[in-house]
């Protein structure tokens, strides 16, 4: 059984404050980025399998992006198949429950260009396997993708565990999996896999409540989930810009 | 050459026996003496011993005298005339004085020729006396050149004119027999440390005597700056070391500053309290160029009066600032799409140093921790630390959606030192979104000064558009991405809709590379990207944050594009003035020019599109930076390659400016310049040190004498005496062949027979 280490909860959010945020991001506002392209918007690939099973937890994140740091985000998952609407969308989440069929070579040219020139892809194993269903279709995919920059294992000490909240490791719904896997170009993490349904932590039903429960961590899992989430879309948007020099010695600092 | 005849005589041995066997001779002789002498050790008598040996001694002293045959050889002999070699002095330092308010020490070596001329003609008659400069080359020198010639030599260099000397010493009538030196010993080769014991070997295998007559006096009044060390080049923002020794002579108790200008600008200024009478103090100036090109600078110091030499009191150096790499600052807004792909663009960029500040939460945020210390990675904005200490470090200052009026992140009260900044030769770059170009929640009057455009107070445009790249775009170096302006016009064209424009109206001398096509401001299309010149600085803004689509849309249909790499690679070129970006460039050739050098410089020119500018008309001014007056003017016609070579007569010792400007019929194609610095003359004007200690050890170790200056005549200073030769026939005149000798033989024989029978040994 996998524990979790000093777990830091966030303070409880009442529904009405979540309720009077949310209306908030719809309300017009005096400064606001030049349209959907300058601010953050979680696309979702659209993929031959069961694509669409953590909406809510993306449009969720996109507002903790929004409530938690200086981030413009449209919050609402935006669905996009593989192909040059890519191009308008620099971060992609790939997620799915279950196997899904291979990817035509036509989508895989797109997303492969899609990557070299600067795209994000974070992968989401909805369904936590490993070995079987959405994890075996996914690393089949990633090998006609990408097939010199396989998977590998992310260390704790990776960029994306210090880009805005400081993480020793990226739990989800799950937490079979401590470290991520990341496919690499040019040193530049262009796609990151999550196998512990990140966006299962995140998901909300249509009542509010969390769509799903988390263990084994409980509520202290989920708040480190979501800034999981948060690091990673911070990470897509800054890459190393936490590892520059000026940062390194406070950053050590804190982590004593 | 050789003296007059004589006649020499000499005894020799006429024997035609071998050596040999006259030697055996002489030990049979004188083994006949030993066993005389032998036979008669137990005679009583002291006197029969004393007489019977000496007439053995007599005998075979006449039978020697027979046997060897002595003669009498005559012969007529004569004596080798030598060369004398007087050795003048002939390097600059010989135009100093000879002491305080005299003439110079090559006038002082005329005077002085000039009383020893009768002792040297009376050397005539046993040697051939050249009277010879170095230079450091030998060449003949008479009294004249030396009052009227400045000493032409550039390096005093003994050793090396005594071995040239040695050089012509080919025997016979070539060979030296002594050499008379004047000199002022300030040797800067091999000597000037002293002379070694190696330098001492190598005199004393000269195989003549070196006599040193020591010109000028060691106790002169100086101050000189010596032994100048700086690098050629240095980077710009980076310290930069000189090193001086500032040698005082004569001045004890003087304050004496010494000053570090460039080209009129005072960096520093250094003040040593010399105590001694000889002191040499070295002197450290650390200043940061805060500008690339090229620069003379000029250490100087006071003339004090009575100085010996004055040209010495100042020293000047070019040095040529170059860039290591961009060091760029992006100051982050927020992040967003646009800064991923500028910081992605900057961080590959091996030219970049990229120093960056994102504000990734503002007070607003809630980040939903207990300990915000330990949980998050954040750090605080260090505006003082970078807008203040360290902001004169960078070459390019980026402003990204960055406007905020929260007191921890506004930057109102740096506003001041930015706008400096960019006056001041700096570089600022703003770009766009909801925070900048006054669409964020404040702006900043004060560094908006600096920018080429105003806002209007005007809400953003969000409107989808297509950039329209001006006709000043197509030609300007920023937005020129590919070789030809039509070409470049057509990759514009070819990018994605660009998605909101901050709405802003350029400002007077501003150039507008890009604008909206359909919006207007004022009557005129909205600028899009606008850049000028702000005092020596330069600004550029882009008024949207969609920038990033360049770099990563544009690639949807799969055709590359380095449209957004070559345009940031352009934009920091231009900001950071790349020489390779200016249509007309200059440069002195040499940029360091020794005095009587005409100084020459060399001009490229090119047309807008930046091909070589052919037959375009250059004027070149060379003008005196002490005290900014024009001193010359050239003007030339460029080849087709675009450059042309102008060239100035000879200048003075100091700090010039090379300013270029050329036209292509009614077209200007801009203005450029550089620096050039004529120099003292190397090491020998900047030592006027009379060195007493090599002349008297230079003598010593040749076996001469060391005088000093003035000479009432010549002294007797030692040379080798010439060898005698042997002209004509000898002949020999016999001694033995006389009847005496063989008499005196026989007389003695027969007297010891005699003797030996009387007294019984017979």
């Amino acid at each position: 059984m996998v524990s979790l280490l000093h777990p830091m909860p966030g303070p409880p959010l009442p529904r009405r404050a979540l309720l009077a945020a949310l209306s908030g991001l719809f309300l017009p506002r005096r400064a606001s980025a030049f349209g959907d392209g300058s601010r953050f918007v979680p696309a979702v690939a659209q993929h031959g399998g069961h694509w669409n099973a953590r909406l809510s937890g993306l449009r969720r994140i996109a507002w903790e992006l929004q409530r938690r740091t200086s981030v413009e985000v449209v919050a609402e998952a935006r669905p996009l198949a593989l192909n040059t609407r890519l191009f308008d969308f620099p971060f992609i989440y790939f997620g799915g429950e279950g196997d899904f069929p291979p990817l035509a070579p036509a989508e895989l040219e797109t997303l492969r260009r899609y990557l070299t020139y600067g795209g994000f892809v974070l992968a989401d194993a909805n369904d936590g396997s490993s070995g079987s269903g959405f994890d075996a279709a996914f690393r089949r995919e990633m090998a006609r993708l990408l097939p010199a920059s396989p998977l590998q294992p992310l260390p704790s000490t990776h960029v994306v565990f210090k880009s805005f909240y400081l993480l020793d490791s990226a739990p989800g719904r799950l937490f079979t999996h401590p470290q991520l896997q990341a496919a690499l170009i040019g040193g530049r993490a262009a796609v990151l896999y999550s196998q512990n349904d990140l966006a299962g932590a995140w998901a909300r039903d249509e009542g509010g409540d969390y769509a799903f429960e988390v263990v084994p961590g409980g509520e202290a899992q989920r708040e480190l989930a979501v800034r999981a989430g948060i690091n990673i879309c911070m990470y897509a948007l800054c890459l190393d810009y936490k590892d520059d020099a000026v940062h390194l010695p406070l950053i050590l600092k804190k982590r004593r | 050459m050789t003296g007059a005849d004589s006649t020499a005589r000499k005894l020799v041995s006429l024997s035609p026996l071998p050596s040999w066997a006259l030697a055996l001779l002489v030990a049979a002789v004188v083994l006949g003496v030993v066993l005389a002498a032998a036979g008669l050790r137990r005679e009583p008598s002291l006197a029969r011993r004393f007489v019977l040996i000496g007439l053995r001694i007599v005998a075979a002293a006449a039978a020697l005298f027979l046997l060897l045959e002595p003669g009498v050889r005559t012969l007529q002999v004569a004596r080798v005339k030598n060369r004398v070699a007087v050795l003048v002095d002939r390097t600059a330092s010989m135009g100093l004085p000879a002491a305080p308010g005299a003439g110079s020490r090559s006038a002082a070596v005329a005077e002085a020729l000039e009383r020893i001329l009768p002792g040297l003609k009376a050397l005539e008659d046993r040697f051939s006396v050249e009277v010879l400069g170095f230079e450091p080359a030998l060449v003949p020198v008479g009294e004249e050149i030396l009052r009227t010639a400045a000493a032409p030599g550039t390096r005093t260099d003994l050793l090396g004119a005594l071995r040239a000397l040695r050089a012509t010493d080919t025997g016979g009538s070539r060979k030296l027999s002594g050499v008379l030196l004047f000199s002022d010993g300030a040797d800067n080769a091999e000597l000037q440390a002293g002379v070694s014991a190696r330098a001492s070997t190598e005199l004393a295998a000269l195989g003549f005597p070196v006599s040193t007559v020591q010109v000028g006096e060691s106790s002169l009044l100086d101050v000189a700056l010596e032994n100048l060390k700086v690098d050629d080049f240095a980077f710009v923002r980076n310290a930069v070391a000189v090193e001086v020794e500032l040698r005082v002579r004569g001045f004890p108790g003087r304050d004496v500053p010494v000053v570090l200008e460039r080209e009129g600008q005072v960096l520093g200024t250094k003040t040593v309290h010399v105590t001694g009478a000889d002191e040499t103090t070295q002197v450290s100036f650390t200043f940061t160029p805060d500008q690339t090109g090229r620069f003379v600078y000029t250490l100087s110091t006071p003339v004090f009066p009575g100085e010996a030499v004055t040209e010495n009191n100042t020293r000047s150096f070019v040095l040529k600032v170059i860039r290591d790499r961009v060091r760029v600052l992006l100051v982050v807004g927020r992040p967003s799409w646009d800064e991923r792909f500028l910081r992605g663009l900057l961080r590959q960029d091996a030219n970049v140093d990229l120093v960056s500040f994102y504000i990734l939460r503002t007070s607003s945020d809630d980040t939903q921790t207990r300990n915000p210390e330990r949980e998050l990675s954040l750090i605080p904005f260090p505006m003082e630390e970078i807008f203040d200490a360290k902001l004169s470090t960078f070459d390019v200052v980026i402003f990204q959606n960055f406007g905020h009026s929260d007191p921890q992140l506004s930057i109102a009260q740096y506003e001041r030192k930015l706008e400096q900044y960019v006056a001041n030769g700096g570089a600022l770059v703003a770009i766009g979104g909801d925070r900048a170009f006054g669409d964020g929640r404040t702006s900043y009057p004060i560094l908006d000064r600096a920018l080429p455009v105003d806002s209007v107070g005007q809400a953003a445009s969000v409107a989808p558009y297509r950039l329209h790249l001006t006709a000043e775009g197509q030609r300007h170096p920023v937005t020129s991405v590919l070789p030809t302006g039509t070409a470049s016009l057509a990759a514009w064209d070819e990018l994605p809709a660009a998605s909101g424009v901050n709405l802003v109206r350029a400002k007077p001398g501003a150039t507008v590379l890009l604008d909206h096509p359909g919006l207007l401001v004022d009557g005129k299309p909205a600028p899009v990207l606008a850049l000028w010149e702000h005092g020596r600085g330069r600004a550029m803004a882009l008024m949207t944050d969609d920038s990033w689509t360049w770099a990563f849309t544009v690639h949807r249909n799969g055709e590359p594009s380095r449209l957004y790499d070559r345009f940031w690679g352009n934009a920091l070129r231009w900001l950071v003035r790349d020489p390779d970006l200016t249509t007309l460039q200059v440069s002195a050739d040499p940029p360091s020019v020794e005095p009587g050098t005409p100084v020459g410089a060399a001009v490229t020119a090119r047309e807008a599109d930046y091909q070589p500018a052919a037959g375009a008309d250059v004027t070149v001014e060379l003008s005196s930076v002490r005290d900014r007056r024009v001193v010359g003017t050239a003007r030339a016609t460029t080849g087709a390659d675009g450059m042309a070579h102008v060239s100035f007569p000879p200048q003075p010792v100091g700090a010039y400016r090379v300013r270029a400007s050329a036209r292509s019929g009614e077209r200007a194609l801009g203005e450029a310049e550089d620096a050039l610095a004529v120099r003292t003359l190397g090491p020998e004007l900047t030592d006027a040190t009379v060195r007493t200690d090599i002349l008297v050890a230079l003598a010593r170790a040749t076996g001469g004498k060391a005088y000093r200056l003035p000479l009432q005549a010549l002294p007797d200073f030692p040379l080798l005496d010439p060898p005698v030769v042997e002209v004509g026939r000898s002949r020999d005149r016999p001694l033995w062949d006389r009847w005496e000798w063989l008499g005196l033989l026989g007389t003695a024989l027969g007297l010891e027979w005699v003797l030996r029978r009387r007294f019984g040994y017979v």
